[in-house]
Order: C-alpha cells, then sequence, then structure tokens
C-alpha cells in the first residue's frame, strides 16, 4: 500500500514536472522592475519605465529569449527601503520573476539585497551611485564616483587652474558619499578643498553656506545634492548671490537642467549619457522611443538608457547560457557585451561596467553641450571579493 | 561679519514671512491649521499661474493672497468650522486638507519641478558686503506684512471684534459681535498669507508639489514659543533664525537645522510662556 502511494506521487511528480518543461518553451520570462513610481525618484520613474518597455518589445519582436517572450512586471518600491522590502518580495516570491532589472535610490537597493539572497534571481542595478555595493547576484551597469568625477576635477585644473574646491552636498549617502570622494581626488590631484557643508534634505536655506563659501575665496565649487528640489534650490540660490566660479554639480541631468533654463547656464556635468551622442544606435534608440511613445514620451537620460542596456545585456547573457538558471546567468552577465545608446558595455569589471564619460556645459536655453568624452572610464576597485 | 548680519535678518524675515499665517490662526482660533505647507505650496503654483497668464511678477504675491484666502475662506466655512471645541481632531482634519491640496496640485501641475523667472536678480554692496538683492527686499516685505498687520488689528473695526472675540468669545458674542464671521475671516487672511509666503519664496527655493513642507516645521515651533502674538514672532524669528545662521555659519549646516527645534524647545521647557509677554 504505502509503496503504491509512493509509486502515484512520484508519477504524478513526474508528470507535472513534464507539463512545466512542455509550457517552459512559451511561457514567458519574467523580468520584475522594482522602481520608485512614487516618492523621490517618482519623477524620474515613469522614463526608466518606458525604456524597459521598449527593450522588451524589441527584443520580443526578435523572437524573444531562448525562444520565449519576455514579460514586464513592475512594483512600486516608494524610493524607499520599506517599499523596497515590499517591491522585492513581491516580485520575487509571488510573482516568481526570473531576474530583477531597476534604478533605485542607494536606501531602496540596500533594503533589497537581504530578500535577494533568499530569492537567488540576478540583478542588475541601473542608477548611478556612490560606488562599493556588492553582493554576488547583483551587477552594475552605470557610473561610480571613479568614474563621474574626475572628467570634472581634471577639466577644472586646465581651464580655470582651479587649486581650491569648495563642496557643497545634501547630507544623505549619496551626497557625503560623492564629495568624499571627490576630496580625495581633488587631494590626490595635488589641490586643496577649502570648505566643506552639506543642508539637510528638507533644508531650503543655503545663505550661511553660500556666505562661507565667499569668504573661503575657493577657485571652482562642486556639488552633490539630492536631484530635484534640492538641487534647484541651491542652484537658485548661489546664482541669486551672485557667484560665478566654475560649477560642477554632480547630480544635474539634461530634464533638471531645461527646466531650470537660464539659471543653470554654465554649470559643468558629467554623465555616460547625453541625449546629444553622435552614434547611429543613438539615434536609432531616440527614433524608436519618440515613435513608440509619442506625446507621452519622457526624455530618455542617464537612469532610463542604462536600464535599456540592462534588459539588452540580461537577454544576451541568458542566450549565452542557453538557460535562465540563476548561477548560469551571473556568469554569463559578466561576458556578455551590448551595444546600446552608451555605445559598448560590458559589466565585466568586478560586476561594474568602464563607461565612456561625457563632459558637458549647460548652454543658455538649457541645453547641454558636450565639451570632451573621455573613453572607457575605468570603475575602479568597487568589488574586488567578486 | 557683513555677510553674517545680513544672514541672520534676510533668515529671520523669511522665518517671519513663512510663519505668519500660522500665528494669525493660532492666535484667534487656538488651532495650528496644519494645511499651512499646503497654502504656501498653492501660493508657489498662484505664482506660476500669474505668470502665465502674464500678470507682472510685482503681482504674483497679491494675486497668491486672493487664491489663498478664498480657499482658506472655503475650507473654514466647510471643514473647520466644525471643529472649533475639538482642536485635536482640528489638527487632523487640517493635515488631511494639506495631503487632499498637496495630491490635487500634483494631479493638475505633475511631480516635477516647475521654473518661474526670478523677478529681481543681482546683487547689492551692503555693509561691505555683495548680497542678494532680493533676500534684503524680503527684509522690508517682512516689515511692511508685520505693519500691515499691526493696523488692520489696532485700527480697523475688524480688528477690534478680531481683538474682543479672542480675549473672551462668549462675551463679544454677548456684544453682537458675530465671532463667526471672524473665524471665517481670520482663517481666510491666514491662508492668504501662508500663500502669498509662497509666492514670495519661489525665487529661492523650488517649485514643486511639496514645497511648503519644510516650512511647517519651523513655523510650528516659532509660534508656539510665540504663543500668538506677532511681535513675539518677530523676536523669537530674528533671535532663533539668527541663532540658526549662526550655528551654520560657524558649526555646520546639519545642527544649523536643528536650531530652530532644539531651542524652541528648551524655551518652552524653561519659559513655559516663550517669547510672549517679553
Amino acid at each position: 500500500m504505502k509503496q503504491r502511494q509512493t509509486g502515484i506521487l512520484l508519477t504524478s511528480v513526474a508528470s507535472f514536472a513534464m507539463l512545466a518543461s512542455a509550457a517552459a518553451a512559451d511561457t514567458p520570462i519574467r523580468i520584475g522592475v522594482p522602481v520608485g513610481l512614487s516618492g523621490a525618484n517618482s519623477v524620474v520613474a515613469p522614463s526608466v519605465v518606458q525604456s524597459t518597455e521598449l527593450a522588451i518589445e524589441q527584443i520580443n519582436a526578435a523572437g524573444g529569449v531562448l525562444g520565449r517572450p519576455l514579460e514586464l512586471v513592475v512594483a512600486d518600491d516608494g524610493s524607499g527601503a520599506a517599499g523596497a522590502q515590499r517591491a522585492f518580495d513581491t516580485l520575487i516570491f509571488q510573482r516568481q520573476v526570473d531576474a530583477l532589472i531597476s534604478m533605485q535610490t542607494s536606501a531602496a537597493r540596500n533594503a533589497g539585497l537581504p530578500i535577494l539572497s533568499r530569492g537567488n534571481v540576478p540583478y542588475i542595478y541601473t542608477s548611478f551611485y556612490e560606488g562599493r555595493s556588492c553582493h554576488p547576484n547583483m551587477f552594475v551597469n552605470a557610473w561610480v564616483p571613479e568614474q563621474q568625477v574626475p572628467p570634472l576635477v581634471d577639466h577644472f585644473n586646465a581651464t580655470y587652474d582651479a587649486q581650491s574646491y569648495f563642496l557643497i552636498g545634501s547630507d544623505y549617502s549619496f551626497g557625503r558619499g560623492m564629495l568624499e570622494f571627490t576630496r580625495a581626488y581633488i587631494e590626490e590631484q595635488g589641490g586643496t578643498v577649502v570648505g566643506e557643508d552639506y543642508l539637510p534634505m528638507d533644508g531650503t536655506d543655503w545663505a550661511p553656506i553660500i556666505s562661507n563659501l565667499r569668504g573661503s575665496e575657493a577657485d571652482a565649487i562642486i556639488t552633490s545634492t539630492a536631484g530635484g528640489a534640492p538641487n534647484v534650490t541651491l542652484t537658485r540660490q548661489l546664482r541669486d548671490a551672485g557667484i560665478d566660479l566654475p560649477y560642477g554639480n554632480l547630480a544635474v541631468d539634461e530634464g533638471t537642467a531645461a527646466s531650470m533654463g537660464s539659471v543653470a547656464e554654465g554649470i559643468y556635468i558629467s554623465a555616460s549619457y547625453v541625449t546629444g551622442i553622435d552614434s547611429d544606435t543613438n539615434r536609432e534608440f531616440l527614433a524608436a522611443m519618440e515613435a513608440h511613445f509619442g506625446d507621452e514620451l519622457r526624455t530618455p537620460n542617464d537612469l532610463s538608457v542604462p536600464q535599456f542596456e540592462a534588459v539588452l545585456a540580461y537577454a544576451a547573457a541568458a542566450e549565452q547560457a542557453g538557460t535562465t538558471d540563476t548561477a548560469a546567468v551571473i556568469d554569463a552577465l559578466a561576458e556578455v557585451t551590448v551595444e546600446g545608446p552608451r555605445g559598448s558595455i560590458s559589466m565585466s569589471h568586478q560586476r561594474h561596467a568602464p563607461l565612456t564619460m561625457y563632459l558637458g556645459q549647460v548652454t543658455a536655453d538649457g541645453g547641454v553641450e558636450v565639451i570632451t568624452a573621455f573613453d572607457a572610464v575605468d570603475p575602479g576597485d568597487q568589488c574586488p571579493d567578486l | 561679519m557683513g555677510n553674517l548680519i545680513l544672514d541672520i535678518l534676510t533668515t529671520a524675515a523669511i522665518l517671519f514671512i513663512t510663519s505668519a499665517g500660522l500665528l494669525i490662526i493660532f492666535g484667534v482660533m487656538k488651532i495650528i491649521n496644519f494645511a499651512h505647507a499646503a497654502f504656501i505650496t498653492v501660493g508657489g503654483f498662484a505664482a506660476l499661474v500669474a505668470h502665465q497668464i502674464g500678470l507682472p511678477p510685482l503681482l504674483a504675491p497679491i494675486f497668491a493672497l486672493i487664491v489663498g484666502g478664498v480657499l482658506g475662506a472655503i475650507a473654514e466655512a466647510v471643514i473647520v468650522r466644525r471643529l472649533y471645541e475639538r482642536p485635536l481632531d482640528a489638527i487632523l482634519a487640517t493635515w488631511g486638507l494639506g495631503l487632499i491640496m498637496t495630491q490635487l496640485i500634483t494631479a493638475s501641475f505633475g511631480r516635477g519641478v516647475q521654473f518661474l523667472p526670478p523677478p529681481i536678480s543681482g546683487t547689492v554692496s551692503v555693509l561691505g558686503a555683495e548680497y542678494s538683492l532680493y533676500r534684503i527686499v524680503l527684509v522690508g516685505v517682512a516689515i511692511l506684512i508685520a505693519l500691515a498687520f499691526t493696523a488692520l488689528m489696532t485700527r480697523t473695526r475688524l480688528g477690534l471684534s478680531t481683538r474682543a472675540v479672542i480675549m473672551n468669545e462668549s462675551l463679544a458674542q454677548g456684544l453682537g459681535i458675530n465671532s463667526a464671521r471672524v473665524r471665517l475671516i481670520t482663517f481666510g487672511v491666514g491662508c492668504g498669507l501662508a500663500a502669498a509666503a509662497g509666492a514670495l519664496i519661489t525665487p529661492l527655493t523650488s517649485l514643486d508639489p511639496a514645497m511648503g513642507l519644510p516650512f511647517l516645521i519651523g513655523a510650528f515651533m516659532l509660534v508656539m514659543v510665540s504663543g500668538g502674538s506677532l511681535p513675539a514672532l518677530a523676536l523669537a524669528c530674528l533671535v532663533l533664525g539668527g541663532l540658526q545662521a549662526i550655528v551654520s555659519t560657524y558649526v555646520g549646516s546639519v545642527l544649523g537645522g536643528l536650531t530652530i527645534a532644539v531651542c524652541a524647545a528648551v524655551a518652552l521647557r524653561i519659559r513655559p510662556e516663550g517669547f510672549a509677554r517679553v
């Protein structure tokens, strides 16, 4: 009796497994995208979702991955830790996604990592960040301070002979992390930091910092605020106080610069993507976005384009591995190279990617003029243990 | 040194402008209007609309005052009026009202940062320092608001009725003063002032649906230590705002940001009446 029961059980398990593998041929591969649809990232999140949609659509039109279509599953992480835990939980355990690909705040990413360990799926992080976040399942295809800061400081040294710098930031991990690296790099290059101050995230009055800046006789300013309001507030008050030093802003992007209009004129930015990149791939990408989204199009930016390329990278890795199995995909992710709007991207360097960085300056009409491109800037030692 | 004195004066002026509306409502009605932040935001967006329909920048704060005043009066008649006997519920109701207003603004203007060209730009040389002209103008505006409000309270019939309601509401009612009307107007004026403040600070801050929020805590603390008196508020802004500027300059802006809340709490512990009756 007992034997027979086991027999039935085995047969049913076997037939279930057969059913599952038969279904696998056309069941979609699910791509989970936890992203800040509400909260601080809500301004940029729609552009990230759009570029994910385009990537998935293009891949599916070309026959999918391993003969299976890709399916997008978006979850709101609320731009913060608590929301990210819920979003990772839902995507990994309820929606059973095969991979996570997303632009998130550092707080959201850090909160999601322990859940990633339990769920064991590959994860591509597509937001620039303060660096040195390492997890066996995580890859990063956006810039870290080692890639963003040197072009700015080198340019200020060469063009303005800037020896002394004043650093201003928002008081949070990205703001402080970026400026900590900036200070070290400036000192390494023989310059000095004559002042460094931070305002809380919800602070609005930069006057005392600006007064200290005025008294410091710095040659140049580098700022790293939270995106959006703090960045606009600081820039307006600097301009209002008549400060016209060379001004490098680590947190401004093309969209924000355009919305600030004449106030942003002359600001230097350093990014891995600007819409003006002169390549066929970029032009084709912009045209495809325009054709697909029309009036609804959110301008592609340094957060949405890495997201687009990350979907391509996952597809390439799964094809190379011949499976969606996590360990095999992770091995392949370190090897594949994708051609995207930013050029050839390969996450081969300790889970991070060498990137071409563009030094740009905001023009009077809010556009960004590229001054120099720095090819294949190395991310440095981010995760020596991986 | 010149810079520090100007920082102190202009910081105090901005604090005064952004908390006067809250103080007026608290002074007369003894409730805290937690929709204050949303009314500041309304004022910022009213300035944006004023710019879009082509009003001169000088009229933007006045336009905001009217928009905020009308919305405030409506809110009083529909919601706040029912809650005078329940001050705790009034806090919840006005907080909820603020959330709804913020979401309505988000729905109509989007979450992103809007841009409004500054009405005045450039710097002037004062006390041996190059300083933002607009911030110095705000000191004048703060004084103007204080004078206008004092005149309203001491030189008009409405002011007389209002002071009567503040001193003893039932007696005032017995004398035939329509206290419901006084409350309606007070709430409207307070919200209007908050909106005017929003329009006045947009050249220095970002214009987005959350722009009013950072000013709420500071305004709340300052109103608490002022006990509803306008001269006390002016003094509190000067002392606490000045301390904030000094700490930010010599210690760091992160601690500077805590100064007002910490000093207000300490002041209330030592002297429960705060800066009132000094």
